[in-house]
């Protein structure tokens, strides 16, 4: 079997996010010429910010699948910061700046805690991220203590819907999600340590035999994992300016995210990551949803649309690898 | 027996008779002992089946959605058609089994990694029972069916839970099946390495296929034993069963990558994981407490199995080695060096 490239081509990846622009693109004005409000600002806009929050959990999701792990506990830390955040800033008037930090070192602890079992320990990455699925699930539980959050300070509220004005109106959390995309772009693609996250998803033992760090490199896939989920969980209660205990797991963003990875075109197999076509993927994630809300199919068949562009998805990868080979 | 079963087997006699001795309700007598399996054996059910797959190295995340589509199918027949609710049960295992076999077909045909694959047909399936089971799901079963979730079957004073009278024997041919069958030796095999399996003529989709088609026939029936026992088809009512079933299935022993493992560990996590929840629950713990605890059981044994095993580089092997080094250098001639 031939070496797998660590890293994507340009061309390939310019094909997988460009077929994933034009989709999203066709799907938004087939469905516009149906109904106009589909189209409208308003809307555009909602879509674009719906898809914030999972493009932020899921391009962590990137990370750990492109090093050959998995990571179902983003669910439960996205909702323990959004909880910790919302009741502190509720009952005890956290500051926004206060409650940044505050979510990142939720998400540092926990996410570097999967990564030392995975690594030090080496249990299987879905058996350690199930087991702290519901440890962590259970602190939220524990800490909320049947209370939940659905009264946010302002200034939460204004940042999560607010605006940066420049020549068009960019919505604040659209703002920051490039900025993140920007830096894990970055970090993968022009620096050692994403070099060595390739590589030892790519072959693990190569990679030691090579001499990167490879539990080292592990522990901080999984911390930055987690980081980026509690940062999302911060975004989403600023965007929605609530969080409830099942936030996160109820909506199953861990398996939402798994998805929109592997729709953006990252291998499962691991050794190729593609961070813009994991945000590319939770918006056409979004404007599916969208557009099913807007076709007047009824909610019941919204997961079976998600489960279906898993597979064409997943199928579209395939046959190209094929194609490339031949 | 192996070194890891009778491990479970000992923390199983612990579990058992410290809850006996400290929980006032957990051991009164022996029939209603028997009776709390009735709260965990749907659980046993799918881990019997999900053993299967993750033994070729595949996993079936869809064991809940198709859990919940199969029995609410089943009901929906006896609902809406009249149909005899052993007739609509049976209906509801093929359906399980044409389930599995869409899993199967998608891993085989499509080549899809069964991770993704079940995945998305999950979402399928629950998209489906949802529709199904439309906006009065079906409830109010006959008594003899309802029995099968929550009855037991008496011999003057001592009452054998049915669930346990079925779970049993499949347990039995499971075990039989996996460690004295030659279709076993071909899934433990294809787990083990599924190139090496094909070059020596095994089909390996054959195997998979039926690995699949089986998982999905026991996820249908723990579904229908679950409605049995609550006396109504939810389309939700699957979601409980993957993470604890998967917990079991490894704690078991069976690895996560396929390939080893025994059946006898699954059977025995089953009642060990099992009767752990029901004594933390009868405890007074609340179930999110419970669930936190069977997460760090998960995590823990295998933790604690790595660390001496000789595979992962045994850590713990090194940390035994050194804890029995000879007091005096090279007076020990015959010091073993693996403990």
């Amino acid at each position: 079997m031939p070496a797998r490239r660590p890293v994507v081509t340009p061309r390939f990846a310019m094909t997988r996010e460009l077929m994933l622009v034009a989709v999203t693109l066709g799907l938004t004005v087939m469905v516009g010429l149906l109904n106009h409000d589909f189209i409208g600002a308003q809307n555009l806009r909602f879509m674009l910010l719906n898809s914030v929050v999972l493009s932020l959990v899921a391009l962590g999701q990137t990370l750990v699948i492109a090093m050959r792990g998995i990571d179902l506990s983003v669910a439960p830390i996205l909702g323990l910061a959004a909880m910790v955040c919302g009741l502190l800033a509720q009952t005890h008037g956290l500051s926004l700046a206060a409650a940044l930090p505050l979510a990142l070192s939720i998400g540092l602890v926990l996410g570097t805690i999967n990564g030392l079992l995975v690594a030090t320990m080496d249990i299987p990455p879905i058996v350690v991220t199930l087991g702290t699925y519901s440890l962590y699930s259970g602190l939220t539980f524990l800490y909320s203590d049947g209370t939940q959050v659905d009264a946010v300070p302002p200034t939460f509220a204004a940042f999560g819907n607010g605006h940066l004005l420049g020549i068009v109106p960019v919505p604040t959390p659209v703002v920051v999600l490039l900025v993140v995309l920007a830096l894990c772009w970055y970090v993968l693609r022009h620096t050692g340590f994403g070099r060595a996250v390739l590589a030892v998803g790519n072959n693990a033992s190569a990679a030691y035999a090579a001499g990167l760090p490879v539990t080292w490199v592990r522990i901080r896939v999984y911390a930055l994992s987690g980081t980026l989920a509690a940062f999302a969980g911060l975004m989403f209660l600023c965007y929605t300016g609530s969080a409830t205990v099942t936030a996160g797991t109820g909506d199953h963003i861990e398996l939402q995210s798994i998805a929109v990875s592997l729709i953006g075109g990252t291998a499962i197999a691991g050794g190729r990551g593609n961070l813009i076509g994991t945000v590319l993927g939770s918006l056409f994630l979004s404007v599916v949803l969208t557009a099913l809300v807007f076709l007047h199919v009824p909610p019941i068949w919204y997961s079976a649309g998600e489960g279906l562009m898993i597979l064409a998805a997943v199928q579209a990868g395939i046959g190209r690898r094929r194609g490339a080979r031949a | 027996m192996s070194a890891w079963e009778r491990s479970l087997l000992i923390l199983l006699v612990i579990v058992t008779t410290g809850f006996g001795l400290e929980v006032p309700g957990f051991f009164d007598d022996i029939s209603g002992f028997l009776s709390m399996t009735s709260n965990f054996l749907p659980f046993g059910i799918v881990a019997l089946g999900l053993s299967l797959v993750i033994f070729t190295g595949g996993i079936d995340l869809s064991v809940g959605a198709t859990a919940s589509l199969a029995a609410v199918i089943a009901a929906q027949l006896w609902a809406t058609m009249g149909l005899n609710i052993w007739v609509a049960s049976l209906i509801g295992l093929a359906v399980g089994g044409v389930l599995g076999g869409i899993n199967a077909a998608v891993i085989v045909f499509l080549r899809v990694e069964p991770l993704i694959a079940t995945l998305a047909t999950s979402f399928i399936y629950t998209s489906a029972a949802v529709a199904v089971a439309g906006d009065a799901p079906p409830s109010g079963f006959p008594d003899a069916f309802n029995s099968l979730g929550s009855g037991a079957l008496g011999l003057g004073h001592f009452q054998l839970p049915y669930q346990l009278l079925l779970f049993l024997p499949l347990a039995v041919l499971f075990w039989l099946l996996v460690g004295r069958s030659a279709f076993g030796r071909k899934l433990v095999t294809v787990g083990y390495n599924s190139e090496a399996a094909r070059y020596s003529g095994i089909r390996v989709p054959r195997v998979l296929a039926a690995a699949y088609v089986i998982s999905g026939m026991m996820a249908a029936l723990a579904g229908l034993v679950l409605s049995a026992y609550y006396s109504a088809a939810r389309a939700d009512m699957g979601d409980v069963l993957l993470l604890t079933t998967i917990a079991m299935v490894v704690l078991g022993g069976v690895s996560i990558f396929g390939g080893e493992g025994s059946m006898g560990g699954v059977i025995v996590a089953v009642l060990l994981l099992g009767l752990l929840r029901q004594g933390m629950l009868i405890a007074g713990f609340s179930d999110m407490v419970t669930s936190m605890l069977t997460g760090a059981i998960l995590i823990s044994s295998i933790a604690v199995r790595n660390l001496f095993s000789s595979r992962a580089g045994g850590f713990g092997r090194r940390l035994l080695a050194f804890v029995r080094r000879p007091a005096v250098a090279g007076t020990d001639i015959t010091r073993h060096d693996a403990p």
